[in-house]
């Protein structure tokens, strides 16, 4: 879709606030009420989706230019999908998420970037990456010890996929190398892309560089056809959310799980036991991209049809992604699996989580806002009385790590693998 | 037109840097076009001018400030905090917009019952607060998101809780205003520092020039602070919420629950309500689910509590027999919830609204007594928080027909009103065909019970210009139903006379040209009197509505 | 001068009698005494409308009187010299009364006893304030804010008042709430079934607030709309009796949180004893066999299974009570709950109640919350004992308003008017009392006498304010000139 292909929605939004909230049901305190980490930081109606509504239409009809700040707005949006939730408690014809994103590549399009980004695009372009500063050479150094299959080489039953951070933040490389650990002491059959594991790039889709998404997607699809992959494993939610969500648009038909989806199930069939007590209070934040963003992807063709003279519906009828179906008891159930651990559930979780304040490649692009985002986390899992925080995302994780509450004080943030394994007997870790 | 530099320095000054913005793509974001959300002028193709710049005040202090600068230099200010509906924005090119989002405190007397709130605590969270210590506030009909200063202050006020907790107005307690020259009036019992807890006096109540039986939407300058009165709650400290998006449930025990009562007519319909308005067994009335229109109200509720179905079902579900059954069962119909204080309290109110429907040969819907469907109502009906419904089927919405008032007079010509729609909806293809009756809102409108507040919702597009045009065509066709029965102006032309179809102002001289005719017109010539005396240089728009007391018949 | 004022209301309704005029020119309060030049009694809305236009062609101030002698808090004494009574009380129709809207519609002259007589007949009844004067015109009772008995009812502050006709001081004449936005003739709105039941507004403003409270300075009412009740077909009055107030305030706040009770107040016995005791010598003895304090709480059913809702509310609140750690009783030592509800709620014999003990009293009232009510009474009873004013014949009455947002406080200070030292005494303790108890947090709402000076010199805001408008709606300030210290 191109941006004037949203002036129906754009002309339909009613303004109704709904997009600066969590669902109104979920409310239990002013404190945490807000979902949307744009217009809570900036606080001009502009940075809402419905401001994102409203500006992109005043460009569309030329009232509006990409200056400098126009083009800042655009891009601060963690595109976390917060906006697009709650809008759909009570419309079932507005997409503001992926108006939003693509309010994003209308003004990539136009050359419009921030400074922040170049450096990201350009490591993906050049080094197959979205870190900048790191290289594809040293992408699957992390694995060297880790006995896993190249799946160009021999066949394997899962793929497992790292993800950048994974593979390239040495703080963060451990977590992936004790999912690859745990799985293979569960009897997994694991493989990886070897030389050909590269970004997904599903970052660069949510700032808005589609024609870099697609290149990289394609580029990914044909090497996990070439290596005959029927399942994917990865630690990492943003590259879930790629792979279930995007790729699937572009053709991909493989099997994706998190490994949150995939310990949950080994621990159900009684393939990982945990057995350690691990005498801990922890508070769970749902990842967006494992969450709300991570449901099913049906494919859908069609057209807006009106009945009862001016109801619209979709003819055929249209997938509806409100959130409903995320991955949030996988990890729940993980939690809850290891002994001595009590779960305190923050304010916001599930499909109204609030997000880490990274998505859309903020932490790059705009990383005070992107801190102010992960603080404000901080401060509601620190209202819990926590010991720490539980998370199942690299890049939740780093920017949990660098925040600070809004007294100043910070939590420890563990992977749930890392929880998992403090769990397990020493022989199996 | 840009502020001279001059000007956009002393506002910054006033606010930092951070907190005021003159950006076009700010200030084209605080527009409002109301062909979405007109809040009741009928729908129109105009946006309202561009505020020359967007401000965001923390504090009473900063704003008296950036009205002493607007006076100064003449220029048009109006604050709004949700910015949902048309009221909440400038009407000249010589304005600027104070959003009121940095100011959003709640503080509560549990003891007597109070809070006081700034601009931006929406309904939401201050129910959210409020329950924490088993009190609860009343929420206007236009839902949670609304804030309730604004709904206190600037507008109506009354909402389905308003039988038990009355509309706003009656829960102002006190309230702090910044008037349009830059003065601050403290009125009742905190204007001499002695606390919140008396909204009137000394001797008159200056309250009176701020708010009349709605708000002035803005025009009379900014109210910064205010003390509501709360009410008993007596559910759970949060919401124990079940289930997944859109429709979440919740159980909140045995004392409190929800119903959808039934009646054979309409003359049976008001002998209930009136029943209740003489009893004090509510703690909600409203006639809800009805805005899906009489023909759909069933199949919607099928809708919009599956997160797997969506308005492509609806004709399916309008086949299943069913649903056709339920439908008919609630036909004339509305909802109720009662809230037992106690176990004996409960037991009475049950009894005692059984004994009503027994005297007026009304029923409890089967369909809305299951207990997910229960769940979902009670937690709807005590939150609001799903008002965007209304735009759910087309993307736009606006209320006519306000038959408010009188329930008996209402029920006389209530069907004429359905036909009207009705016949509308068979000819013409600009609104949504919901089977004409899609009359909602509370069985009374004011505290203990009295009159009722309604509209029919009317749904068109607002994206498809000819169904907004078409729209505006079939609510003058009701206007003239209003006229006939002296109904005066339909619910969606209430504010048609505070603002032009084109956004802009009335000017003083179109004002007397209506104002003139009123049936009595001196009420009109004090609001212009006492705006010469708080807002001299006319500063805040037009939605005051005035009359130049010479011009008086 | 003369001659104008009978054209307007007839030479029968004129009067420049001296005895008469002796009558008006003072009251049972400590306000100075002033004679007026004049009494007319206007016999419709038309006269008063005409008396208007003459005063402010004339420049001449008017005080409107609607209830019967003896007044008592100053407001209809005369503050300037050459002002005329304008006396509504033969006014006195009930316009309507709608059993279906529990709506009535009320002129200045109508009493509490003739229009509960005329509800009663409807099966309705009105919520009253405590004990009214016989003679007690309902429209002041309700425009002057008299604290009701029923708090858990009072939606609005204003309840039972809805809408009114008003000719403001400038002579223009206009309904307020509902009312205004409809014709200017109140039969035409009833025949179109509009019965003034929305009293905000009309429109933008709230036309009616300009009235209330006011002491007649702003304009002449001359009817008002009422929302009344169902008659309970079982009326209870339980009593809860306590050693010191403080020991009530749990217990109150519970009845409240749960919306119980259709009247609920506190009385110390000082006060309750004056209310019951139909003689001097009787007062006395009550006060030696009363609690110190009485809580009375009464609950009733109407219509609706009434047995059931007055049993469950009597078991709850029984048990409210013995969580509070007080007594929910029938009687107490030298009351019944009967004779207190049946004292409460009906007009006060020919003689006012409060004049009973010692045939004079000066009450000091008003508003703020129950929480914080010891602490005034405490600062009372310390200044009474200063003052050498015997605490014992202290009355405090705490009622409850506004569905107990806030409660009025009162201190009912009976003397013995033909006793100049206790009449000193007395007074002395008002002038001090009154300022001790703005000083703690007292709201003077209805700023009467002297307190009109004490409140405003709190609130300059307020009292600039209210100059205005008094300007707009009385700009040649004829409207009960020198009330509320507006010039």
């Amino acid at each position: 879709m191109a941006l004037n292909d949203f002036r129906p929605m754009m002309e339909r939004c009613s303004s109704c606030t709904n997009c600066k909230f969590i669902p109104f049901d979920k409310i239990k305190s002013m404190r945490f009420a807000d979902n949307c980490p744009s217009i809570g930081y900036y606080n001009f109606n502009t940075y809402s989706a419905r401001g994102r509504f409203q500006l992109a239409q005043s460009i569309l009809d030329g009232r509006t230019d990409l200056n400098e700040t126009v083009t800042e707005t655009i891009h601060s949006c963690t595109s976390c999908g917060a906006c697009d939730v709650a809008c759909k408690v009570c419309r079932y014809n507005l997409e503001v998420l992926d108006h939003n994103i693509e309010l994003k590549a209308y003004a990539v399009e136009n050359g419009k970037v921030l400074e922040g980004q170049k450096p990201v695009i350009e490591n993906l372009k050049k080094e197959r990456t979205m870190i900048p500063g790191t290289k594809k050479a040293n992408r699957i150094d992390w694995a060297k010890d880790l006995n896993l299959k190249d799946l160009f080489k021999e066949k394997a039953e899962v793929a497992f996929f790292a993800g950048c951070k994974y593979s390239y933040d040495e703080k963060l490389q451990k977590i992936a190398q004790n999912a690859v650990k745990l799985l293979q002491s569960a009897g997994v059959d694991l493989g990886y892309l070897g030389a050909a594991d590269n970004c997904c790039a599903g970052r660069a889709k949510q700032m808005g560089f589609f024609e870099e998404f697609d290149n990289s997607a394609n580029n990914n699809i044909k090497a996990f056809q070439n290596a005959g992959v029927k399942t994917i494993v990865t630690p990492c939610s943003d590259c879930y959310h790629a792979f279930k969500r995007q790729y699937a648009k572009l053709g991909l038909d493989v099997e994706v799980l998190h490994i949150v989806e995939y310990v949950d199930k080994l621990i159900q069939e009684g393939k990982i036991e945990l057995t350690k007590s691990v005498p801990m209070t922890v508070t769970y934040h749902d990842p967006c991209h494992l969450g709300r963003l991570s449901e099913d992807y049906t494919p859908w063709e069609g057209k807006e049809k009106k009945i009862f003279n001016q109801i619209h519906t979709w003819e055929p009828k249209r997938p509806r992604y409100n959130g409903a179906y995320g991955v949030y008891d996988a990890p729940r159930n993980i939690l809850e699996a290891i002994p001595g651990v009590e779960l305190v559930e923050m304010e916001r979780i599930r499909e109204y989580s609030w997000c880490c304040g990274a998505g859309g490649g903020c932490n790059e692009s705009n990383p005070e806002f992107s801190q102010w985002t992960a603080g404000e986390r901080v401060t509601e899992a620190n209202a819990t009385g926590a010991d720490a925080m539980i998370t199942a995302c690299p890049w939740c994780k780093d920017n949990f790590l660098n925040a600070v509450d809004e007294n100043g004080n910070k939590i420890e943030v563990l992977d749930i693998i890392e929880l998992v394994q403090q769990a397990m007997r020493e022989e199996v870790k | 037109m840009a502020l001279s530099r001059e000007i956009y320095q002393a506002l910054e000054d006033i606010v930092g840097k951070r907190n005021i913005s003159e950006d076009i793509g700010v200030c084209e974001t605080y527009r409002s076009i109301p062909s979405q959300s007109s809040a009741h002028y009928g729908p129109s193709e105009h946006w309202t001018p561009l505020p020359q710049a967007v401000i965001m005040p923390g504090s009473t202090e900063e704003v008296q400030n950036i009205v002493r600068i607007c006076n100064k230099y003449g220029i048009e200010f109006k604050a709004s905090t949700t910015f949902w509906a048309t009221m909440g924005y400038i009407g000249s090119d010589y304005g600027i917009q104070l959003d009121m989002r940095r100011m959003k405190s709640i503080e509560i007397d549990v003891k007597n019952m109070t809070a006081i709130i700034e601009p931006f605590a929406i309904a939401a969270t201050v129910q959210a607060e409020t329950m924490k210590v088993g009190l609860n506030l009343n929420i206007p009909g236009v839902g949670c998101s609304s804030s309730t200063l604004a709904s206190t202050a600037g507008w109506a006020g009354f909402g389905p809780a308003s039988i038990f907790m009355g509309a706003n107005p009656e829960n102002l307690l006190g309230s702090e205003w910044i008037l349009p020259n830059g003065e601050v009036l403290r009125t009742g019992s905190i204007g001499s520092g002695d606390g919140w807890f008396c909204g009137e006096g000394p001797g008159p109540s200056t309250r009176g020039i701020l708010r009349g039986i709605f708000g002035p939407a803005g025009s009379m300058g900014v109210c910064t602070k205010m003390a509501i009165r709360l009410h008993p709650w007596p559910g759970p400290s949060d919401f124990p919420t079940r289930g997944t998006i859109p429709a979440y449930k919740a159980d909140m025990g045995d004392n409190l629950k929800c119903y959808t009562l039934c009646f054979p007519d309409w003359q049976s319909w008001a002998r209930s309500v009136q029943y209740f308005h003489e009893s004090d067994i509510l703690y909600i009335g409203h006639r809800q689910f009805s805005m899906f229109g009489r023909n759909f109200k069933a199949a919607m509720l099928r809708i919009i509590t599956d997160p797997d179905k969506q308005l492509g079902d609806l004709p399916a579900l309008l086949e299943d027999e069913e649903i056709k059954k339920q439908n008919d069962s609630m036909k004339l119909d509305y909802q109720v919830v009662i809230a037992g204080m106690t176990e004996r309290d409960m037991a009475y109110k049950e009894k005692a609204l059984d004994e009503i429907l027994s005297q007026t040969g009304g029923w409890k819907n089967e369909m809305m007594l299951e207990k997910d469907m229960h769940d979902f109502a009670l937690l709807y009906l005590l939150r609001l928080g799903h008002k965007n419904l209304n735009y759910v089927m087309c993307g736009a919405y606006e209320g006519t027909f306000g038959l408010s008032g009188n329930v008996w007079k209402t029920i006389q010509v209530v069907e004429d009103a359905v036909k009207i729609k009705r016949d509308w909806e068979t000819n013409y293809d600009h609104i949504a065909a919901t089977g004409g009756d899609s009359a909602m809102g509370g069985t009374s409108a004011i505290g203990g019970g009295g009159m009722t507040g309604w509209e029919f919702f009317t749904n068109f597009d607002a994206y498809d210009k000819e169904s907004v045009r078409g729209t505006c065509k079939f609510m003058d066709g009701n206007q003239e139903f209003h006229n006939k029965h002296g109904f005066g102006p339909d619910f969606c032309r209430w504010n048609a006379d505070v603002r032009h179809m084109n956004g802009y102002n009335y000017t003083q001289e179109e004002h007397d040209e209506i104002f003139k005719n009123a049936p009595q017109p001196a009420v009109y010539a004090y609001q212009y009197k006492i705006r010469e005396v708080v807002n001299p240089n006319n500063l805040c728009g037009s939605y005051l509505r005035t009359l130049t007391p010479s011009k008086m018949k | 001068m003369k001659e104008k004022l009978i054209e307007i209301v007839g030479k029968e309704n004129f009067s420049d009698n001296a005895e008469i005029l002796e009558s008006f020119s003072k009251d049972q309060s400590f306000a100075s005494p002033m004679k007026p030049w004049f009494v007319v009694k206007p016999a419709n809305s038309a006269q008063v409308q005409e008396l208007v236009k003459w005063a402010n062609e004339t420049r001449t101030p008017l005080i409107p009187v609607s209830s019967g002698a003896p007044h008592c808090k100053g407001d209809t004494v005369p503050s300037v010299p050459q002002s005329v009574i304008v006396d509504l009380s033969g006014m006195n129709k009930i316009i309507n009364i709608s059993r279906q809207q529990r709506m009535a519609v009320v002129e200045p002259g109508v009493t509490y006893g003739q229009l509960q007589a005329a509800l009663a007949k409807e099966g309705l009844t009105l919520s009253t304030s405590l004990a009214p004067r016989a003679n007690k015109s309902v429209l002041t009772s309700v425009l002057e804010m008299e604290p009701r008995l029923n708090c858990i009812h009072q939606f609005n502050y204003t309840e039972p008042l809805r809408c009114c006709e008003v000719t403001w001081g400038d002579g223009n004449q206009l309904f307020t709430g509902e009312a205004g936005n409809g014709p200017k003739d109140i039969q035409k709105q009833l025949d179109a079934e509009k019965f003034q039941v929305l009293s905000n507004g009309p429109n933008m403003m709230d036309l009616l607030r300009m009235v209330i409270q006011a002491q007649g300075s702003m304009g002449i009412v001359t009817w008002v709309s009422l929302k009344c009740e169902l008659i309970p077909s079982i009326k209870k009055m339980y009593l809860v009796p306590a050693k010191k107030s403080v020991d009530l305030e749990d217990f109150v706040y519970k009845v409240i949180r749960v919306r119980y009770s259709d009247k609920l107040y506190v009385m110390n016995k000082a006060y309750l004893a004056n209310l019951l005791g139909e003689t001097s010598e009787k007062v006395v003895e009550l006060k030696k066999e009363l609690p110190n304090w009485v809580a009375a709480v009464g609950i009733s059913g109407d219509s609706l299974l009434p047995e059931l809702k007055v049993s469950s509310q009597e078991a709850d609140i029984a048990e409210f009570a013995k969580e509070c750690g007080v007594h929910f009783l029938s009687k107490v030592p030298g009351a019944t709950g009967e004779e207190v509800l049946s004292k409460s709620i009906n007009p006060s014999s020919e003689k006012y109640w409060k004049q009973t003990y010692k045939g004079a009293f000066q009450d000091i009232f008003f508003i703020t919350t129950l929480d914080k009510t010891s602490k005034f009474i405490e600062a009372m009873y310390e200044l009474a004992i200063e003052e050498g004013y015997s605490t014992e014949d202290i009355g405090v009455y705490i009622q409850p308003q506004h569905m107990g947002t806030s409660v009025h406080l009162e201190f009912s200070l009976p003397y013995n008017p033909e006793d100049s030292k206790e009449v000193k005494k007395a007074k002395e303790l008002y002038t001090k009392a009154s300022k001790k108890m703005s000083l703690l947090g007292g709201y003077y709402a209805r700023p009467y006498d002297i307190w009109a000076n004490i409140q405003l010199n709190k609130d300059a805001q307020s009292y600039s304010i209210q100059k205005q408008l008094k300007n707009i709606f009385d700009p040649n300030n004829i409207m009960n000139t020198g009330k509320l210290t507006i010039k």
